[in-house]
């Protein structure tokens, strides 16, 4: 019994480290081209190495209402009308692997990786 | 148990649930990451299941998620906890007997992952985007340890409630 607890805690463990090791992996992806979707549905597709001014994306649906940064080499969600804010602390999106997400509104923000765009 | 005593039972469960719910959702998330929370309110579903049984915590935490989703909440969020809430739910129902219970932070861990990739997977489906299970990982992570934090205070405090005559 007591064993068995410890072989438990030691797997959980493992899943915790092996989770939060692989969202810092993930995360540093290559690609520059960033496609703005809203209940599965394509809103914008930006090449950001291409943007020369950073300007502002109102995403107003249904669902909610976002303010989307877009900068030379950088997107982020900079307002939303939500109430945990959660895509707004999830800052600048810079490469691919993870998107960001705001699930109330519905909003995925994606980077296309290099070679391996399907 | 009186039928009439295990029902106020279950509503001033279900009261203390919200109550967690409604009060979770105004502090921020522990971590900016989509679908992470601390998930206080399980510690009530976990209880229920112990004191009363399986229908009774399965009721609980039905009503739960329907109007903590009015108070907090919009439509999506609905979709999502239900489907969390359900996959994590059928999982402690599957567990309850094999871990007695002092091993309730087992039950809570696995529930734990089994909400986020519900929730994942009705996120998935909703915004028809493949790219959002690059957060699996990381949300099972989340599941592990927010699970075993919700596993050990629901121990604890049926430890103390055992002393509690209903």
């Amino acid at each position: 019994m007591k064993k068995n607890n410890l072989l438990w805690g030691l797997a959980l463990v493992l899943i915790a480290a092996a989770g939060l090791l692989s969202y810092r992996i993930l995360g540093q992806g290559e690609g520059t081209v960033a496609v703005v979707s809203v209940n599965g549905e394509q809103w914008e597709r930006i090449d950001l190495s291409k943007v020369r001014r950073a300007y502002d994306l109102d995403i107003t649906t249904e669902y909610g209402h976002n303010i989307v940064h877009v900068e030379p080499g950088a997107i982020s969600v900079t307002e939303a009308d939500c109430p945990d804010q959660v895509c707004v602390h999830q800052g600048r999106l810079t490469g691919s692997g993870i998107p960001i997400i705001c699930m109330p509104h519905r909003l995925v923000i994606e980077i296309e990786g290099g070679e391996l765009d399907a | 148990m009186p039928k009439t005593r295990r029902l106020a039972l279950m509503a001033l469960l279900t009261a203390i649930a919200l109550t967690i719910f409604v009060v979770e959702a105004q502090i921020p998330a522990p971590a900016p990451i989509p679908g992470v929370k601390l998930g206080l309110a399980n510690i009530i579903t976990l209880i229920t299941m112990r004191l009363l049984g399986k229908r009774e915590a399965g009721a609980v935490l039905l009503v739960r998620v329907l109007m903590g989703a009015m108070f907090v909440g919009s439509p999506s969020t609905l979709l999502f906890s239900a489907a969390g809430g359900a996959l994590a739910y059928l999982l402690m129902c599957l567990l309850a007997e094999r871990f007695g219970p002092d091993r309730l932070w087992i039950v809570s861990a696995l529930a734990g992952i089994a909400h986020n990739a519900g929730q994942l997977l009705a996120c998935a489906l909703v915004v028809k985007t493949p790219g959002v299970f690059a957060y699996a990982p990381v949300l099972a992570a989340s599941g592990v340890i927010t699970g075993v934090f919700t596993g050990l205070a629901a121990q604890y405090l049926l430890k103390a409630l055992k002393k509690v005559k209903f």
